[in-house]
């Protein structure tokens, strides 16, 4: 049984190649939808995330890392939506003139 | 001091190295994590503004170098991927399609600022942000810029600027390591140094991949 040994086969790269140019055309096809701003946003920042989920999983090849490097990802990706979430937790409550 | 003579062992450490390169990605990541905060903001009070400047922002340029550098990405893999296996003619074959690709997307990216630049878009942005808000063209006839347009602008420029210097430390880094792997310093057994620039690489790619809607679709 193979478990750490990478596999070298260039299969699983052009897979998630084409998914990612299949996400791309996506997201621009579903640009074109009347969702109002809210939700054209949401699609679109929905579809890079998984996207960077793609890159970050099998390109960067974290799916082969051990723990202590998802960990990493996860303290950085919280502390990116802390300062999200907090940035707007002022700036949707202020009244700009 | 002993006086046993040890042979002097390169100690190599491959998984603490690549969790130190991870953690300078991240710092990379925060450093364009400010400005995508900073356009949330904007986008949000400026909404209007936002969409109005956008359109002058062509969709099909954005998608051509968004799937050249995903196809980077692919390339950058399987170069990778090619030295491990000890195929390193491959290696750099695709070492080089990476580079070039690179090129093509900054090549790109050029001819669409330069078109900014003519239509006085960088100017009437620098001086707008100085005096506050859309100033007067050098040519008359043509609309000044609101507020939120010279906000958008602004960091289009800034945001798309420190990527395509990223770009530019990439592709210098891809000469170095095509370098080194026909010298034999990386190889087979030593491939940390590609690897690491291949990480760069894709964090760059990842960056674009939130770039590319927030500018070219969302408006």
């Amino acid at each position: 049984m193979k478990t750490h040994e990478q596999s070298l086969s260039p299969r699983i790269p052009i897979l998630v190649f084409g998914a990612l140019i299949f996400l791309t055309m996506a997201t621009v096809l579903l640009a074109g939808l009347d969702v109002g701003n809210t939700g054209a946003l949401l699609i679109a920042m929905a579809v890079a995330s998984v996207k960077a989920v793609l890159v970050l999983y099998f390109f960067m090849h974290l799916n082969h890392e051990p723990l202590i490097f998802k960990l990493f990802l996860g303290v950085a990706f919280f502390t990116l939506l802390a300062i999200f979430v907090l940035t707007f937790s002022d700036y949707s409550f202020r009244v700009i003139s | 001091m002993s006086d046993i003579a040890h042979p002097i062992e390169h100690h190599r450490d491959d998984e603490g190295t690549r969790l130190g390169f991870w953690l300078f990605l991240y710092t990379e990541l925060f450093l364009f994590a400010a400005f995508f905060l900073v356009y949330a903001v904007y986008r949000s009070s400026h909404l209007e503004d936002f969409k109005l400047a956008a359109e002058s922002l062509n969709t099909t340029i954005g998608t051509v170098n968004t799937i050249i550098l995903l196809t980077s990405s692919l390339t950058m893999v399987l170069s990778l991927d090619a030295l491990k296996k000890g195929a390193v003619k491959l290696a750099k074959t695709l070492l080089l399609v990476t580079f070039a690709l690179g090129m093509a997307f900054l090549v790109i990216k050029g001819f669409e600022w330069s078109a900014k630049f003519e239509h006085h878009l960088f100017l009437q942005t620098a001086k707008g942000i100085a005096a506050g808000h859309g100033s007067p063209l050098l040519s008359p006839g043509e609309e000044m810029l609101s507020v939120g347009q010279v906000l958008f602008f602004g960091l289009y420029f800034i945001m798309t600027g420190t990527h395509a210097l990223h770009i530019i430390i990439g592709a210098i880094w891809m000469l170095i390591v095509f370098f080194w792997i026909s010298k034999g310093s990386i190889s087979q057994d030593n491939h940390g140094v590609l690897e690491r620039c291949g990480l760069y690489w894709h964090l760059v790619d990842v960056i674009w991949i939130f770039l590319f809607p927030l500018y070219y679709l969302v408006a």
